[in-house]
């Protein structure tokens, strides 16, 4: 990967693959591993972008395949697609943002299951609902429902949290 | 609960500390380790079954009755055994804290090393081979007589003409001589053959990793 490359189309977009990759961590070493390989993965891919997308939503799309793959991958984090059932694995202290809010916003994310990890953050980053699903593979009429859903789940893990 | 998730969202983000990118910078060494290991693997285990496989067939060849196979055998393959743990024994001493790029062009160096002995070994290995085949199945006793002294005597009753040398017949020995002749010639393409179904998918690999990191250095 050229340096100019990370450069230009990469580190523009840093604030997308941090978010989403920091959504499916929960220690700095596996984010950092999950941030190098969504970057080696966008590069390698570069040649498949048609511009029938925005390079951000490829960029998108890109991140959240890597970080699904991973996620499956890696044995230490625990797997959910059920949002119902829910077992996540203990962040590390050191493993924070300085803002304390923030902190617990992605603590309740990481309670979601990975596909509403994903509806949720595109839903933050004020994508639209056709955005969302072409990023995802869904339906569009579905995902209003489901932000709302997940939105009073997330209000509901955070109730008495947050001031 | 006060705020909006959309407000925590945005106000989080405003912070400095909260978008810090990491650098790009130790997966080509985790990935290269990772493929050099996996092939080491793959290598030791390679020649645990050629041991494995020629004791095996030691003592089938005794039961068979075709020791000489399995004594030609045993020792051909022993030899090469003792000469690719040599090789491995080598492949210890690449400095795993140099550089991924160093690490992969060291791998790559003594693989070339590696693939370009086994080449010369093997124009005489599979020779060797079928030489040993014969020479068992030559031996092999059939009712108190040597099996091709019988199927010598039996062409002679078909053939009473045919010229022997050493009491085998001269074409058998040319045709002998030109599998042999041919076994030799190929044999270093067989190996690359054998070695590519084995280890085929780690070179590929190792390759990508390569253009990717002389890519990233260009």
């Amino acid at each position: 990967m050229s340096s100019d490359f990370y450069k230009t189309s990469i580190l523009p977009f840093a604030g997308i693959i941090i978010k989403l990759c920091r959504a499916y961590t929960n220690s700095q070493e596996d984010f950092e591993d999950y941030y190098q390989e969504v970057c080696l993965q966008i590069w390698r891919s570069k040649d498949n972008f048609r511009e029938e997308s925005q390079w951000s939503t490829w960029v998108y799309r890109i991140s959240l395949n890597v970080c699904l793959t991973l996620l499956k991958k890696n044995k230490k984090t625990v797997q959910h697609f059920v949002s119902d059932s829910i077992t996540v694995e203990e962040t590390e202290d050191n493993y924070a943002f300085s803002d304390e809010s923030l902190n617990l916003l992605y603590d309740a994310i990481r309670k979601l299951s990975e596909i509403d990890r994903a509806v949720i953050m595109l839903y933050l980053e004020e994508k639209s609902q056709k955005e969302i699903a072409e990023i995802i593979g869904t339906n569009p009429n579905n995902i209003g429902v489901r932000v709302k859903r997940i939105k009073i789940r997330l209000k509901k893990i955070l109730d008495g949290k947050i001031n | 609960m006060e705020k909006s998730i959309e407000d925590i969202w945005k106000e989080g983000f405003l912070k400095g500390d909260a978008l810090v990118a990491p650098k790009v910078n130790n997966l080509y060494n985790q990935k290269s380790i990772h493929i050099i290991d996996k092939f080491k693997r793959m290598f030791k285990i390679n020649l645990i079954a050629i041991v494995a496989f020629s004791f095996a067939f030691l003592i089938v060849s005794f039961i068979v009755g075709i020791p000489i196979t399995g004594i030609i055998f045993f020792v051909t393959l022993s030899v090469l055994v003792i000469i690719n743990k040599k090789l491995l024994n080598g492949l210890d001493k690449i400095d795993k804290g140099a550089s991924s790029y160093q690490y992969l062009k060291s791998f790559n160096e003594w693989i070339q090393k590696q693939v370009t002995i086994n080449k010369k070994i093997s124009r005489f290995l599979y020779p060797i081979i079928f030489i040993s085949m014969v020479l068992g199945f030559w031996f092999k006793d059939a009712e108190g007589m040597p099996l091709g002294e019988r199927l010598v005597n039996e062409i002679l009753i078909g053939f009473p003409d045919v010229y022997l040398v050493y009491g085998i017949p001269l074409i058998g020995i040319i045709i002998a001589l030109f599998i042999v002749v041919i076994l030799a010639y190929f044999g270093g393409r067989i190996y690359k053959w054998d070695l590519n179904l084995v280890y085929g998918r780690v070179f590929k690999k190792l390759k990508e990793l390569m253009t990717d990191i002389e890519s990233l250095r260009s």
